[in-house]
C-alpha cells in the first residue's frame, strides 16, 4: 500500500491525504494499492497546493501487526515523531502508535530522495 | 523594445535599453550591442571602429581581469547570474569599479531577483534586468530597507563604523 | 560583553521587518516554496522532518542572562519548552510554526538576537573560545576580533552567495577550544616579541565529505589588517570555489588543489592590491575593546575555604569540582561547566527551566556571563570558588550538574535522523545508549578524557571525523548502520580520524564503544589518554577486539 504525505505550510506539521483533505494521524491517511492511479493523481494535484502544503511524496507501506506502517524508518520517525523524547505523534498512544513502533525490517522510500532534495 | 532598470542619480527608473544582446551564432545588427567576451576578442576592435557603443557579457567562470585593457572603450559590461546563488559577479562588479575605475554600465542579467537589489546596489551595479517581474518600485524599497551597513563598499555608503564616530 | 548601540539595533529591526514581509509572501502564495526557501535559509529557518526549526545565532557562544531567559521564553512559548544547542554554537527550536516565525524574530531583535546568517553559503556565525576573558592562558581577548568580525559579515554584499558555507573561529589560548583548524579560516590570536597583536591565519579546514585540517598560510598577520586580508581570502574563495559539484564547494578544495604556497601567495597579491590602510579606526577598536574590558574582579585568597569545606563534606561536590570546574585567571574565582550531557539525555538539549536556572545563576553568582561551547555545553566563565558549592546546588537542582567534562559520557551528538532532514540514522539514542554504559563516574573517571562525537550523515555536524572516537550514521537498504573512526581530534592536535572497520548496525555500537574502551585500559601506558594510546598503538588491537566479538 501507499499514502501520501506532506508537511503542511503554515506550521510544518507532518500531514497525510484523506480524500482531498489533509490530516495529521498516519492512522486516518488513505490508502492507495501500489497499482492505483488515484495515488499519483493526488500527489499530482497536492502539488498544486502551494499554500497548503509543502512538497508532497508518496511513500511506501508494509504490514506490522495486522495494520500498516511505513517501510522506511525515516517515515516511521515522521509518523511518530522523534524517538528520544515521547512528544510527538506518537504521544496519543493507541494500536496504530504500537503498530508503527513494532514493524520490522525498513528500507528506502521514494520519499525520503524527494526531501533529501527540499534542503 | 526590451528594458532594464536603470540607478541614475540614485533614482531607479525603466529605461529603453539602446543595445542589442548579441549571441555568438547570430548576425550582428546595426546600432549598440552586446556581445560575449569570446565575440569582442574577435570582433572587438572592427566594431568599436564602426563608432558604435559596444557592451561586453561576462559569464561567471570567466574572468574579470580579460577586459582591463579594453574597459575605457566599453559602454557597457553586463555581468551574468547563471542562477542567483553564484555570487561571483559581485565581486566582478567590485573589482570593476574599485580596482578597474569602471565608468560605464554595469549590468545584472541572468537570474536577477529583488531581494539581491542592495547586495548588487552595494557592488557596484547600476542597471538590471531582472527575472521575477520586479519592478523599479521593488528595486527602490529593497535598496532601502536597511539604514545600516557595516562594510564599506563601492556605493560609498558609510559603514557603522564610520556612523558612529559621527 | 557586547551591548548593540542604535545601529546594531536598527540594522536587525529591518532585517526582522524584511523577514516579515517575505513570510507573508508565501504565505498569500506570492512566493512558491523554491522561491521562499532560499529567503527563510537566510534567516535559519529549515523544513526538517517533524515542523520547521529556527536556528538562533549566538555570536562566539556569548549570552547574557536577559538573552538566555528570553530563548527559554520562546521555547516554552512557541516551541515545546526546550531548545538544542549545536556544534556551532548555535541554538536550535526544533517545533517553530511558520506562521509565528515573524514573531518569534522580533522577540529576538528585542533582546539583541537574531538568526542571519545561520544558514546559506554565506560567512556563517562566528566561534570563539568559551573561556574568552576568564582563562589565564590567552594572550589577549577573542572577543574583540570575533565582534568585529560579526560586523564585517553581516550582510556583506560581496560574500553572501559563496560556493559554500564559511566558518570562521578565533581563538587566543595554546589549548584550542574552537576546533580551529576544522574551520575554512581558523585564527590563532598571538603576541609578537614587540608586544604587538596578530593572528596566524589557518585555511581550509573542513569536515564533511573529505575531512580537512586546515594549514597555516601566514604565521603572523598584524592584528588591524584581519578584516582586509579575510576579504582577499573570501574573494579568492568566491571566485575560485568550485560551483559544479556541491561536495567540493568548500574553500578546503580550493586550498588543497592550488597547494598551500600557492593559495597563501595568491591570498597575499589580493591583499596588497586592497591596500595597506588600518581596517577599523582605533576609536571603533577602542570602543569594541571596551566592551570586553576585563571585569572587577574581588582580591580573594587562591584557595578559598568554603570550596575546600565543600570538596571534604560533599564526595558528589568534590566530584563535580574535579571535573567541571576550571582554572581561571583570577585567584579565588574558577570557569563553571555546564553539562548538557545528563546520561540518557539528549547532549546539547536545554529545557526553558535549565536555560533560566542558568541565567540566574549568572546573574547572582557569574557576572551575567554565559557562554556556549562547540561540544555543546554551557558555561559560567566567572565564579567565585567560595559560590561555587552553591552553584553546584543549584544545577544539580535541575540536572545540570553531570560531572563529566570531556569524559567518555560527553559526548557530542546532532539531532541526526530524529528531526533533520538530511541525516541517515540517528544520533542521539546512539550517544544515549553509549552514556548508559558509562553512567558509573568512578568508571567514566578512570577512562579520563575521551572524546566522542556523533553526525547522522556525512554532513558531519556533529564532527565525527574528529572525534577520539567519530561515529557516523550511514543508510544501508535503509537500516541504520555506523561507521567509526578513531584517532581524530578538533582541538590544537587536530587529525582526522581512521576507520576502524566495517559499519556497525545500531545496536552494537555501543557495545563496541566499551570494547574500545577495554582496549585501552588494557593497552594504555601511564598519563596516556584514549587518543595517546591509539597513536601509539595504532588501529589493530582496536579493530580485533570489536570484530572478533562480531564472530
Ligand atoms: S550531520 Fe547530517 S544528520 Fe546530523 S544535523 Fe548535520 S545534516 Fe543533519
Amino acid at each position: 500500500m501507499r499514502a501520501l504525505t506532506a508537511n503542511r505550510l503554515t506550521d510544518g506539521e507532518v500531514v497525510f491525504w484523506k480524500q482531498g483533505q489533509w490530516v495529521e494521524r498516519f492512522a486516518d491517511a488513505e490508502l492507495f494499492a501500489p497499482d492505483d492511479a488515484e495515488a499519483e493523481a493526488a500527489e499530482a494535484h497536492a502539488k498544486n497546493q502551494i499554500t497548503l502544503v509543502v512538497e508532497p511524496y508518496l511513500i511506501d507501506l508494509m504490514e506490522s501487526e495486522g495494520l500498516w506502517a511505513p517501510v522506511s524508518y525515516r517515515e516511521r520517525i515522521r509518523a511518530l515523531g522523534p524517538t528520544n523524547l515521547n512528544h510527538g505523534k506518537q504521544e496519543e498512544g493507541g494500536a496504530f502508535v504500537e503498530a508503527l513502533l513494532h514493524a520490522s525490517g525498513a528500507a528506502r522510500s521514494k520519499g525520503r530522495v524527494d526531501l533529501i532534495r527540499r534542503k | 523594445m526590451p528594458t532594464r532598470i536603470r540607478l541614475l542619480n540614485g533614482a531607479f527608473a525603466l529605461v529603453e535599453d539602446p543595445f542589442t544582446t548579441v549571441d555568438d551564432d547570430t548576425a550582428i545588427p546595426p546600432g549598440d550591442v552586446i556581445i560575449s567576451l569570446t565575440r569582442f576578442q574577435a570582433e572587438g576592435e572592427r566594431l568599436l571602429a564602426e563608432c558604435r557603443k559596444v557592451g561586453v557579457r561576462l559569464e561567471s567562470h570567466e574572468e574579470v581581469e580579460a577586459l582591463t585593457y579594453d574597459l575605457p572603450r566599453l559602454a557597457v559590461v553586463a555581468l551574468v547570474f547563471p542562477k542567483f546563488l553564484d555570487g561571483r559577479a559581485y565581486t566582478y562588479a567590485r573589482l570593476l569599479r574599485e580596482r578597474f575605475g569602471f565608468k560605464g554600465e554595469v549590468r545584472a542579467v541572468g537570474d536577477v531577483l529583488r531581494e539581491e537589489a542592495g547586495y548588487m546596489l552595494r557592488c557596484g551595479f547600476d542597471a538590471f534586468v531582472p527575472a521575477d517581474g520586479s519592478t523599479p518600485e521593488d528595486w527602490d524599497r529593497a535598496t532601502h530597507r536597511f539604514r545600516h551597513v557595516y562594510q564599506r563598499s563601492v556605493d560609498g555608503r558609510s559603514p557603522a563604523y564610520v556612523e558612529r564616530g559621527e | 560583553m557586547y551591548q548593540y548601540d542604535t545601529l546594531d539595533k536598527e540594522f536587525l529591526a529591518d532585517r526582522s521587518a524584511e523577514f516579515r514581509g517575505q513570510v507573508a509572501r508565501r504565505l498569500a502564495g506570492e512566493l512558491n516554496e523554491d522561491q521562499f526557501k532560499r529567503l527563510r535559509l537566510m534567516n535559519g529557518l529549515y523544513l526538517q522532518l517533524h515542523a520547521y526549526m529556527l536556528r538562533v545565532a549566538i555570536p562566539y557562544g556569548s549570552l547574557n542572562p536577559t538573552q538566555l531567559r528570553k530563548l527559554a521564553w520562546i521555547a516554552r512559548t512557541y516551541d515545546k519548552g526546550y531548545g538544542h544547542f549545536t556544534t556551532r554554537t548555535n541554538l536550535q527550536l526544533h517545533w517553530i510554526k511558520l506562521a509565528d516565525a515573524p514573531d518569534i524574530m522580533d522577540h529576538l531583535v528585542s533582546v539583541d538576537m537574531h538568526a542571519i546568517q545561520t544558514s546559506g553559503n554565506c560567512i556563517r556565525n562566528v566561534s570563539a573560545d568559551p573561556y574568552a576573558g576568564a582563562t589565564a592562558e590567552e594572550i589577549d581577548d577573542p572577543r574583540v576580533w570575533a565582534e568585529a568580525i560579526r560586523q564585517w559579515s553581516t550582510v556583506h554584499p560581496e560574500f553572501t552567495f559563496l560556493a559554500r558555507k564559511f566558518k570562521i573561529a578565533v581563538t587566543a589560548s595554546p589549548k584550542d577550544r574552537t576546533a580551529a583548524k576544522t574551520h575554512d579560516i581558523g585564527l590563532h590570536l598571538k603576541r609578537a616579541r614587540d608586544g604587538s597583536l596578530g593572528f596566524e591565519v589557518m585555511v581550509g579546514g573542513g569536515l564533511g565529505r573529505m575531512p580537512h585540517i586546515a594549514p597555516t598560510i601566514r604565521e603572523f598577520l598584524p592584528a588591524n589588517r584581519l578584516l582586509s586580508y579575510l576579504e582577499a581570502i573570501l574573494r579568492i574563495y568566491n571566485r575560485q570555489g568550485r560551483r559544479d559539484n556541491i561536495h567540493k564547494a568548500r574553500i578546503k578544495i580550493v586550498v588543497a588543489s592550488l597547494g598551500v604556497e600557492e593559495f597563501a601567495r595568491q591570498v597575499e597579491a589580493e591583499w596588497e592590491k586592497i591596500g595597506t590602510a588600518p581596517d577599523l579606526p582605533d576609536t571603533e577598536l577602542a570602543r569594541i575593546r571596551g566592551a570586553f574590558a576585563p571585569k572587577t574582579f574581588e582580591i580573594l585568597p587562591a584557595v578559598s575555604e568554603a570550596l575546600e569545606a565543600a570538596r571534604a563534606a560533599e564526595p558528589a561536590f568534590a566530584r563535580f569540582a574535579r571535573n567541571n570546574l576550571k582554572p581561571h585567571k583570577q585567584p579565588g574565582y574558577g570557569i563553571v561547566e555546564v553539562s548538557l550531557k545528563a546520561i540518557g539525555e539528549t547532549p546539547g538539549d536545554a529545557t526553558s527551566e535549565q536555560m533560566e536556572a542558568v541565567a540566574d545563576l549568572a546573574e547572582r553568582y557569574g557576572q551575567n556571563d554565559i557562554r556556549v561551547t562547540h561540544e555543546q555545553n554551557l558555561v559560567l566563565p566567572h565564579v567565585k570558588l567560595d559560590d561555587a558549592p552553591a552553584v553546584w546546588k543549584a544545577l544539580a537542582a535541575v540536572g545540570l550538574a553531570t560531572p563529566n567534562m570531556n569524559l567518555v559520557s560527553d559526548i557530542i551528538a546532532c539531532p541526526g535522523l530524529d528531526y533533520c532532514a538530511l541525516a541517515n540514522a540517528r544520533a542521539i539514542s546512539v550517544a544515549q545508549n553509549i552514556a548508559a554504559k558509562f553512567a558509573d563516574q568512578d568508571r567514566a573517571e578512570l577512562v579520563g578524557e575521551l572524546k566522542i562525537k556523533i553526525s547522522g550523515c556525512i554532513n558531519a555536524c556533529g564532527h565525527h571525523h574528529v572525534g577520539h572516537i567519530g561515529i557516523l550514521g550511514v543508510d544501508k537498504k535503509g537500516e541504520e548502520f555506523y561507521q567509526l573512526t578513531l584517532g581524530g581530534s578538533g582541538a590544537e592536535d587536530a587529525a582526522v580520524g581512521q576507520a576502524l572497520g566495517p559499519a556497525l548496525p545500531y545496536d552494537r555500537v555501543a557495545g563496541a564503544v566499551d570494547t574500545l574502551v577495554d582496549v585501552y585500559l588494557r593497552e594504555r601506558k601511564d598519563g596516556e589518554r584514549f587518543l595517546d594510546t591509539f597513536r601509539r598503538t595504532g588501529v589493530a588491537p582496536f579493530k580485533e577486539a570489536v570484530y572478533a566479538d562480531a564472530n
